[in-house]
Order: C-alpha cells, then structure tokens, then sequence
C-alpha cells in the first residue's frame, strides 16, 4: 500500500535528479532515467571502482522522499537482482547499503536494523553525518564504491 | 611534456601583474556547480594561487553550498583520484579548468 501518492514521489525524484544527473556525469557514472515514470519511479546508476570495476544499482522510489529509495545491486540489465556478486565489497553482507538513506537496510525490508525507523531516514547514520537527497545519497555510494576491491560474493 | 602544458595553462589565469601564479577551478558538488560563474550568489570563486592546499577549496566548497555537517568525509576528487588534502595545487599539474567533485560521505553501520 503507498504511503504517499505516485504522482507525488515522481515529481520529487524528477526535481532531485537534476542535480543528481549533473553530478553524477561529473564524476563519470551513468544515471538512466529513460524509464521514469508514475508507475515506475526508479533510475539505474552505474558506478565504477577506482580497479574500473563496474556495478549496477537500481533505485526504486516509491513513496519518496516519505521513505528512503530501495537501493538494490542488479546484473548489466537490471533482469536478475540481489545477489552477493553484485555488490561492491564495501556495503553490507545482508547483502544490503546498510545506510538510514537504503530501505533495504530497515529490519522490516529484512535488513539488519530493526533499531532505526524508516521515517527518520534523513538523520546521521553512525561514523558520518546526515545524507538527505538522492544527489548526496549517490556521492556517498560513489565515494565509498571507488574503494571497492571486488564483489560480496 | 603534457603535464608542463596542464601547468602553464594553470597558470595563466594568475596574477599578470606579478602576483603569484592562479588557477581557475570548477567543483562540481552534490549541491551545484562552482565555479567563476555559478552559482551567482557566491560569496567566492575557485581561483587560487597554485600554492594553496587542496584543503582550503574543500572548506570553501563547503562554505559555498552550506555543507555544515562536520561529521560527514569531504573529499576533492579529480577523476577517480583523492587529492590529498595537504598537497598543494600546484602538485596536482590542474589545468585552468580543471572539474574537480567534493565528494560527500556519511558513516557506515
């Protein structure tokens, strides 16, 4: 069940990506939004290591920005997703990017915190402060992805 | 010989009348784009002696956009490379032009 209208989170994501975009082509990563739409409120970015390894991540938005994106890592087309070997070995063994901005990190979505609440997504997670739109939620993925050694699995 | 190129280049935006050699830089940030031009409201720009730290344009980038969250890393990125924060400039050979990204990265849990 949505949390906040469609339409709603399409414009907010559309309005966040245009700063998003133009940071993400300065520092050389692919964000794919051919596919926006209200009943599609996702984008891939392709990030790269500083090893030129690339990995693929997909950001569903539904019900953004009430509740954080569902960040997960997919395979070249997106079609197969989830998997340890997708992951750079920077985030999480769940497999998850186990940051309040990540959905996939709140116990309720079977990641390991059942101590946040998904509604307070914007606050600091430890080690680091607060990370509130999808422009920054990219840098720091592209910050700590650029150190990545190789893959989960 | 490519980075004697990228050096003088760097230098020629820099002080004709004798002063010490400037480069022009742009810095591409999560919250917009700084450079001589952009934003227009800027209380600064990105042009520096060759001889500043790579540090001061971190805490000028973070004063241009209001990153006031200490607990986060900043870092100046050329490409896929982390300049050191205690290096200068001049060290890096930038070209006047040259986009740099501030690199902003929460915690880890």
């Amino acid at each position: 069940m949505a949390v906040i209208e469609q339409a709603l989170s399409l414009e907010q994501v559309k309005e966040e990506l245009f700063m998003a975009a133009q940071f993400a082509e300065a520092a050389g990563l692919v964000l794919d939004a051919r596919g926006l739409s209200e009943e599609n409120v996702k984008f891939r970015v392709t990030f790269v290591s500083r090893t030129g390894e690339p990995f693929f991540a997909e950001f569903d938005c539904a019900d953004y920005p009430v509740l954080p994106p569902f960040i997960e890592f997919t395979d070249e087309t997106g079609a197969s997703r989830g998997l340890h070997r997708y992951y750079p070995n920077v985030f999480h063994g769940t497999p998850c990017v186990c940051m309040r901005y990540s959905r996939k990190a709140y116990g309720e979505r079977g990641g390991p915190h059942s101590d946040w609440r998904m509604f307070d997504w914007r606050l600091a997670t430890s080690g680091g402060g607060p990370i509130r739109n999808l422009a920054e939620i990219i840098s720091d993925m592209h910050a700590k992805i650029l150190d990545a050694t190789g893959r989960l699995g | 010989m490519a980075e004697e190129k990228s050096h003088d280049k760097g230098n020629g935006g820099g002080g004709g009348q004798g002063g010490p050699p400037q480069v022009s830089l742009r810095v591409q940030t999560p919250r917009g784009l700084w450079s001589e031009t952009e934003p227009t409201a800027a209380d600064r720009r990105p042009v520096y002696p060759i001889s500043e730290k790579a540090s001061r344009v971190i805490e000028d980038a973070r004063a241009v956009f209001k990153f006031t969250e200490a607990d986060n890393e900043y870092a100046l990125l050329l490409g896929k490379e982390r300049l050191q924060p205690e290096r200068t400039l001049a060290s890096y050979h930038l070209a006047a032009g040259t986009l740099l990204i501030l690199s902003v990265k929460g915690g880890n849990a």
